[in-house]
Parts: C-alpha cells; sequence; structure tokens
C-alpha cells in the first residue's frame, strides 16, 4: 500500500514538471496547451493521492476541483483563444529552444539545491518531492519571460500557479479550501480576461506578439 | 472636557452632512453644525483660559493601538480660542460663498474635516494623536486647494508644491518627536515632557532642530516658505482664511509646545536660531507683500512677514527664559501668542474680503480694481479697518501686539550675553523695517484696489456680497478693534496662556487694568485714551474747517490732482506705487520688466502700442529649490530608462530577482 501510494505521487508530482518541461519544449501553440491540460490533470492526481492517503476530505473536493478548472475548463478556453489564429506558433522565442531546455535542466538543480533546505525541516516521501514543485515554478516564470506571444505567457502564469500549488499540496496537503479556490478562479479570469483581450489586440494590431506592444508605454 | 467633545463631535457632524445632504439644504446645514460646533469650542477655550483648569480625555477608540488623548491646557487653549473664532467666520462665510465646486459633498466635507483638525492639533496630548490630526489638516487643506482646479490651473501646481512640502514637514516632526521618544518614555506628552532631562544634549538638540524644520515650514518661515504664496491664494477663500490665520499658527503652537513644554527650554542658541528665521522672514516676506499685485498673494506675503514677527516674539522669549530674565521671557511671549490671535482676525477678515472681491469683480489682480469703496462699502469697511490693524495703526489690534513685542525686546537688552542682544537688535530692526514696508503694501492694497477710478468693466460692476459673507467679515473685525481699544480685556487669558507656554510661575508682568500696563518694567499704553485724544483732534480739525473754511465746496476727483477730468490709466497702479521700493530692494527681488514697443510701419519716431510687463519672481525658489527638483528630475529621467515599454523586460527584472534570491538565502 505505501509504496504504491509513494510511487503514484512520485509519478504524478514527477508528471507536473516533466509536463511544463514540455511546454517549453513545444513550439505548436495548440500542444502546449494540451500540454497544460496534462499537468492540470497530473496536479489534481497529487491532491486526489494525498487526500486518499491521508484520508482528507477536503483535499479530496480541492482536487476534483483542481482536475475540472485547471484540467479541462482553463485548457478549453485557452485552446478556443489559440483557434483564434490559425498559424497560432510561438515562432521565435527571445530564448531559443535547445538553450530553453539547459536554462531548465539549471533550475531544476537550483530548485533542488535550495528545496532540499526546505524538506529537511519535516521529511516525509511527500515533502522531499516539494524541489519538483519549486522548479515547476521557476520553469513557468522563466516562459513567462522568454515567450513572446500571449497565449504562452498566460501559460506561463498558470504554469507558476500549478507549480505553487504543487509546494502547498506536499508541504501541508494543501492549503484551506477557500484559498485554492480563489487561485484558481483568479486563473480562469485571467483566462477569460486574456480572450477578450486577444479579440480586440487582434483587430488592432493584427497580432497577439506582445513585442508590438511596446510603442504603447507612456 | 464633554463640552469640547460636543464641539468636536458636531464639526465631524458638519463633515457628515456635508457628504450626504441633498444639494438644496447641505451648505446652510453643514455651516450652521459646524458654526456651532467651533462655537462651543471657542466657549469652552475661554473657560479654561479664565479659570486656568487644565482638562484632559483619553479614549482607546478612533486609533488602533494608541486611542486618541487630548489635554487642553491654557496655551493649547489659546490657538483653539484663534482657530475656533476663524472657524465659526469661514463657515458663516460659506453659506454666502459655497456654490459650483466649493459646494460638492467632497469639497464641504472636505472643508469641516479641515475645521476639525484646526481643533484638535492644539488640543492633542500624544504623538500619535497630533501626527494623525495633523495629517488629516495637511491632506485636507491640500485637496481643498484642489477644489476648484478646472477653472484656476495654477492650483496644480500649487497643490504639487504643497503636498511635497507638507509631507517633508510632517516627516520631519515625527522623525523630531521619535528621536524624543529614544529614551522610552512613551508616546504621551506628559511622559514625554517628564523624561525629556535624561536625554543628552546632542539628542535634544536634534530632535529640535527636526521638529522645527517641520513647524518653520507649516509656519512659512522664510527659507521654507515657498509653497505658501502659492497655496494659500490659489485656495477658495474660506479655505485660504483658515489656512492662513489658523494653519500657520499651528505651526508656532508646535515650536512653543515642543521647544518650551515637552523639552524645557533647551539651550539658548535653539532660540536665537528661531528669532533669526523670524527676521529674516518678516523682512522677506515684507518686501514681496510689498511688490504683489495679487491681492491674495500679497495677503500670503504678508502673513509670511507677521509669522516673522511671532517667531522673532518667541525665539526672544525662548532665549530670554534661557538667560534668567522670566518676567521678559514671559513678556515676550505673550508679545507673540497675542499677535497670533491678533493676526488670526484681520488676515481671516481680510482673505474672506478678498474672496468677495473676487466674486463680485472675477479678478483679484490689483491693477484691474479700484473705486470699489462706492460699490462695496462694507468690505471696504473692513479691509479698511483690518489694513489698519495689520499695519499697527493705534487703537487697533495690531498695534497692541506690537508694542508688547517692541517692549520685550527692548528690555531684553539688559541680557548679558552677546549673541542674544544681537539677536534682540536684529528682531527691533525688522519690527522697525517691516512695519513700513506693511504699511506700503497695505496702502496700496486699499488705496488701488478700493479707492479712485475702476480699472477694469468687473470693478465698474461689482456689487456688495451677500449678507451671510458680510456679517462673517465683520465677525472677524471685533478682536481687530477690541484688542486695540481694550486689549487690557485680554491681559489675565493672555499671561495665563504665556505662562503656559514658558512653564514657569514668575510674577506677572502686568498689571490690570484697561490699557497695556508693564508694572516692573514701567511702560504703559492706554489705548482707549488714544481714541479718544484722536477722535477729539479729529472734531476739532472738523469743526476749525466749518469756521474757518469758505462756503462753496468745489467737487473733483479724488486723486485727481486738480484735473479737470482723468481718465482711469492716469492713476496709479499697484505696479507703479511699488516701483520705487522695488528699484530700492533690486537686489533682493530681481525683478524682471519687459518693455515691447510696436512701431507704425512709416516711421520708427512714433509707437503703435507699448507693453510693459514686470514680474518679481521668489529668488529663493529659483536659486534654492529650482537646482534641487532638476537634480530630481535627472535621476528620474535616468530611472525611466529602465521603463522602455517591453513587458518582456518587466518580467525579466521580477524572475531575476526571486532567482537572485533563492541564490542568496539557499
Amino acid at each position: 500500500m505505501n509504496s504504491t501510494y509513494i510511487a503514484t505521487l512520485e509519478l504524478a508530482a514527477g508528471a507536473v514538471l516533466l509536463s511544463a518541461i514540455m511546454t517549453l519544449w513545444r513550439r505548436n501553440v495548440r500542444s502546449i496547451v494540451a500540454m497544460l491540460s496534462v499537468q492540470g490533470m497530473a496536479l489534481a492526481a497529487v491532491a486526489i493521492v494525498l487526500a486518499l492517503h491521508e484520508h482528507e476530505h477536503a483535499l479530496l473536493i480541492t482536487g476534483c476541483l483542481v482536475f475540472l478548472v485547471k484540467g479541462l475548463v482553463v485548457p478549453h478556453l485557452l485552446r478556443r483563444v489559440s483557434l483564434l489564429d490559425p498559424r497560432s506558433r510561438e515562432s521565435r522565442p527571445l530564448v531559443n529552444v535547445p538553450a530553453s531546455l539547459v536554462f531548465a535542466a539549471a533550475l531544476i538543480v537550483l530548485s533542488y539545491v535550495v528545496g532540499t533546505r526546505i524538506t529537511s525541516l519535516s521529511p516525509s516521501s511527500a515533502t522531499h518531492l516539494a524541489p519538483l514543485g519549486l522548479a515547476t515554478v521557476l520553469v513557468g516564470y522563466f516562459m513567462l519571460v522568454t515567450r513572446r506571444r500571449a497565449v504562452s505567457k498566460i501559460v506561463g502564469l498558470i504554469l507558476v500557479d500549478n507549480g505553487i500549488a504543487l509546494v502547498t499540496f506536499l508541504l501541508t496537503s494543501g492549503v484551506p479550501l477557500i484559498v485554492e479556490l480563489g487561485s484558481s478562479l483568479d486563473v480562469l479570469l485571467v483566462v477569460v480576461v486574456l480572450q477578450f483581450l486577444m479579440v480586440s489586440m487582434r483587430r488592432h494590431s493584427d497580432t497577439d506578439r506582445l513585442t508590438e506592444m511596446k510603442a504603447l508605454h507612456d | 472636557m464633554t463640552l469640547f467633545l460636543v464641539a468636536l463631535g458636531l464639526c465631524a457632524a458638519a463633515a457628515v452632512a456635508g457628504a450626504t445632504f441633498p444639494r438644496g439644504s447641505r451648505v446652510v446645514v453643514s455651516s450652521v453644525l459646524g458654526s456651532l460646533g467651533c462655537l462651543i469650542a471657542f466657549s469652552v477655550a475661554l473657560r479654561i483660559l479664565l479659570t486656568g483648569d487644565t482638562v484632559t480625555f483619553h479614549t482607546a477608540q478612533v486609533l488602533p493601538m494608541t486611542g486618541v488623548s487630548l489635554t487642553l491646557d491654557p496655551l493649547g487653549a489659546w490657538f483653539v480660542l484663534a482657530s475656533s473664532f476663524v472657524g465659526v467666520a469661514t463657515c458663516l462665510y460659506n453659506v454666502g460663498y459655497a456654490r459650483g465646486a466649493m459646494a460638492s459633498r467632497s469639497a464641504l466635507s472636505l472643508f469641516m474635516v479641515f475645521v476639525l483638525s484646526l481643533l484638535v492639533v492644539p488640543s492633542a496630548s500624544s504623538i500619535m494623536t497630533l501626527m494623525f490630526a495633523w495629517e488629516l489638516m495637511a491632506l485636507s487643506s491640500l485637496l481643498l486647494i484642489l477644489t476648484d482646479q478646472a477653472r484656476h490651473p495654477d492650483a496644480r501646481s500649487a497643490a504639487l508644491w504643497y503636498g511635497v512640502m507638507t509631507q517633508l514637514g510632517a516627516a520631519s516632526i515625527l522623525l523630531g518627536l521619535l528621536v524624543m521618544t529614544s529614551n522610552g518614555s512613551g508616546q504621551n506628552f506628559a511622559d514625554l515632557s517628564a523624561h525629556s532631562s535624561t536625554l543628552s544634549p546632542v539628542t535634544r538638540s536634534f530632535a529640535f532642530v527636526l521638529v522645527l524644520l517641520g513647524f518653520a515650514s507649516k509656519a512659512g518661515a522664510v527659507p521654507l516658505h515657498v509653497w505658501l504664496p502659492k497655496a494659500h491664494p490659489e485656495a477658495p477663500s474660506p479655505v485660504s482664511a483658515l489656512m492662513s490665520s489658523s494653519m500657520v499658527a499651528m505651526g508656532i503652537y508646535g515650536i512653543i509646545r515642543v521647544g518650551e513644554g515637552l523639552l524645557h527650554g533647551g539651550t539658548v542658541w535653539w532660540w536665537i536660531a528661531v528669532a533669526l528665521l523670524g527676521v529674516v522672514s518678516a523682512f522677506y516676506g515684507a518686501l514681496h507683500a510689498t511688490t504683489s499685485t495679487d491681492l491674495k498673494r500679497l495677503l500670503a506675503y504678508s502673513t509670511i512677514d507677521i509669522i516673522g514677527l511671532v517667531l522673532i516674539g518667541v525665539g526672544a522669549a525662548g532665549a530670554l527664559a534661557d538667560s534668567g530674565q522670566p518676567v521678559i521671557s514671559r513678556l515676550a511671549m505673550s508679545a507673540a501668542l497675542l499677535l497670533v490671535v491678533a493676526h488670526a482676525a484681520f488676515k481671516g477678515a481680510l482673505f474672506l474680503a478678498a474672496g468677495a472681491v473676487e466674486r463680485a469683480t472675477a479678478t483679484r489682480n490689483l491693477d484691474l480694481l479700484g473705486g470699489l469703496i462706492h460699490t462695496m462699502p462694507v468690505t471696504a469697511l473692513v479691509v479698511a479697518l483690518s489694513a489698519g490693524a495689520i499695519m499697527a495703526v493705534p487703537t487697533l489690534s495690531g498695534f497692541s501686539s506690537e508694542w508688547l513685542l517692541l517692549q520685550g525686546l527692548l528690555h531684553g537688552f539688559s541680557v548679558v550675553s552677546t549673541p542674544t542682544v544681537i539677536v534682540m537688535l536684529l528682531g527691533v530692526i525688522a519690527l522697525a523695517l517691516t512695519g513700513g514696508l506693511t504699511a506700503v503694501a497695505f496702502v496700496k492694497a486699499f488705496g488701488i484696489g478700493f479707492l479712485g477710478q475702476s480699472r477694469s468693466s468687473g470693478a465698474a460692476q461689482a456689487h456688495e456680497v451677500s449678507k451671510f459673507m458680510t456679517l462673517a467679515m465683520g465677525w472677524l473685525v471685533i478682536p481687530s478693534v477690541v484688542i486695540g481699544v481694550m486689549p487690557g480685556l485680554f491681559v489675565p487669558l493672555l499671561d495665563r496662556a504665556a505662562s503656559s507656554a514658558l512653564g514657569t510661575s514668575t510674577v506677572s508682568p502686568f498689571t490690570r487694568g484697561a490699557g497695556l500696563e508693564v508694572a516692573q518694567l514701567s511702560g504703559a499704553i492706554q489705548p482707549a485714551a488714544i481714541l479718544i485724544g484722536l477722535v477729539a483732534v479729529m472734531v476739532i480739525v472738523w469743526a476749525l474747517n466749518q469756521a474757518l473754511a469758505q462756503r462753496r465746496a468745489r467737487r473733483v476727483d479724488a486723486w485727481g490732482c486738480g484735473r479737470d477730468w482723468q481718465t482711469p490709466r492716469m492713476q496709479y497702479t499697484a505696479t507703479s506705487f511699488a516701483e520705487p521700493l522695488q528699484r530700492v530692494f533690486a537686489d533682493v527681488l530681481r525683478p524682471q520688466s519687459d518693455v515691447e514697443v510696436t512701431h507704425v510701419a512709416e516711421s520708427r519716431y512714433y509707437e503703435q502700442s507699448l507693453v510693459y510687463e514686470n514680474r518679481v519672481a521668489d529668488i529663493l525658489e529659483a536659486r534654492g529649490y529650482r537646482p534641487i527638483i532638476a537634480v530630481a528630475l535627472r535621476v528620474g529621467q535616468f530611472a525611466r530608462r529602465l521603463q522602455n515599454g517591453s513587458i518582456h523586460r518587466y518580467l525579466a527584472f521580477g524572475f531575476v530577482a526571486l532567482l537572485v534570491i533563492l541564490v542568496v538565502v539557499g
């Protein structure tokens, strides 16, 4: 029982980070969104496995909510946004893909170096995985900085959010339901706002590459 | 104390009423509540000054953690007396004045908050209460300057200057007060006062200098005055009146309360510095007042002048107390305090009158006014009496207070220490010189503005303002006359306030009577007798004139120099009246004049038009403040290079910062 639990938890948490790295690797916006969906489901899996192991009903509800919002609804909305533009490729990121992957590796090393100090505070099979969450946050932030398209940036933001959620799940068995609910709804709202923004941006300048927005500064 | 709380409550209720009542009734309701509150506060202050009691109040509510502590001792009551008296007048005035932006919900409620804060500042007895009321006063007045910014675009830059100066000042005061708590004495004034002797002399001096900088900038002492001639004129007139009469007095109050009350007088050089600030302010303010052509700007500069005289009095009192001359010190402090109240009344009246003139003629440029005595007789009388008071005409309030100040300074020469005597001497010189300059300024203000012929259609078509406004102005003339004619009535109150200010119980320098008698120093004046003498002389001259002069009167234009006809263009203007003085003091004032001549096409010897322009900029602003602002702007421009509009760059800042923190911590 215990070894199955640990193996599933490791698998799910690892999937979260792996999907984050996959988003860096892929250029097609639609496959990036698909990766995000996978990540949301993996995150939900982490929450549900933890909840079943520790018999916490609130966490179980959170896990189901995460599955719904981050695994299904948000990716669905993003897919609709990306359909607005048939040529939806992250054509020239500020840092190219191989370099991004090398950088991501460095970020993972960094988060293990920093994260072990946190996990040593209360070592358990769950907390050992916390650096994975930290790495997801950093990879997400990296994506936010280096990708040009608005959709990719939003994906980066959601990666950061998912990474934070993973860390909270692993370290403290999740934050109170209301907080998790709040942050998930935030992400949802950001995506909805983005949808409107994209439509008006395209009408205005025929692109959603944020580099073009430079002329707007004061 | 309950009654004082009721007064504060009424002012707060007036603020709420101003914010909630419908358009038709809110001005009247909030003004009535506000003036009632001020009247009650006035009566409380008067009772405290009559009995010499001290009342205190503390509640743990309102401000989190520290609560509110209020104490009214005779010194605080003296300042409450001044601000509540002006408060009544401005509330009344507002009934007639408030219109457009000034009648809006925000303006009315902010106005009442401003009045309320002016009552709380002198009664606050803990650091938190004082700073809270202080900030309330600064912020409400700052927003009130901006009330009518749509019609007065200059108000924006004035508000910016004021905002920066007042916030720097407040920070300085707060820092100074915090330095005083460094011995762990807590934040109540009573504890601070009891334990301030355990502070080292350096710490005490450091605290006093910080506090002095903050309070002096609020009082408008040169060189921290630059905001004042911008902010006071741009505010709506009732607000200008409160700012120029009561708010500057709060700066004086702060200096006395901290320097004498909490730090027990400190060392002589503190007070020499205060007096020197006063000398410079008096001279600089008076000089600029003579050359200003904007009526409200002239009044604002004359505020700097009078505040300078008050600072001379406060500085002399402090220096004399530290040199072992308690009686003369108390005399000088009495003079300063009397001048504060006299100034509050006459400057309040003058600003309200300036507002009436602006309302009636749509301008406050003296070069466009004239002849208002015919169309606005009541306002003209108010200005005449108040200007007489500010010029220290005998039998008006300015004379009584400046006479007292002169007595204090002259008797101060008996002190042995040379620096103190030099400061006293400078004070006497400043008093004499500014007396003359102030006379020029206000002869100009009244003569050009109210006498002669009108110089513009606005001035020609002016009409007297509403009853409420004239009533309010009349209310503020009362002290000028009463203090002037019967100063003896105020001596017991004044004496109590002065002794509470200095915290000593020496023999009173006064003898009781209708006039001013300085018993121990053998000086006395009887203004009532002077008045009777003056009236008698006038009657005799009039009677002689009636008896001896030829019967047939010949009527010609006033200031017509005997000419049969004259046009308004032939009269003196405010600019030309002050021109000789401007030449004399050209090194200080640095006036700039432009003459632009356009010739007719045919000949260079005939001119088509001639434009003369004369500007007097504030030299301290141009030489002292502009370079600092230029440096700040350059730093700001440099910082802007970081901000180039690239969202990637902004995000990268955050990412790099996060990585750096992780590496450093991890």
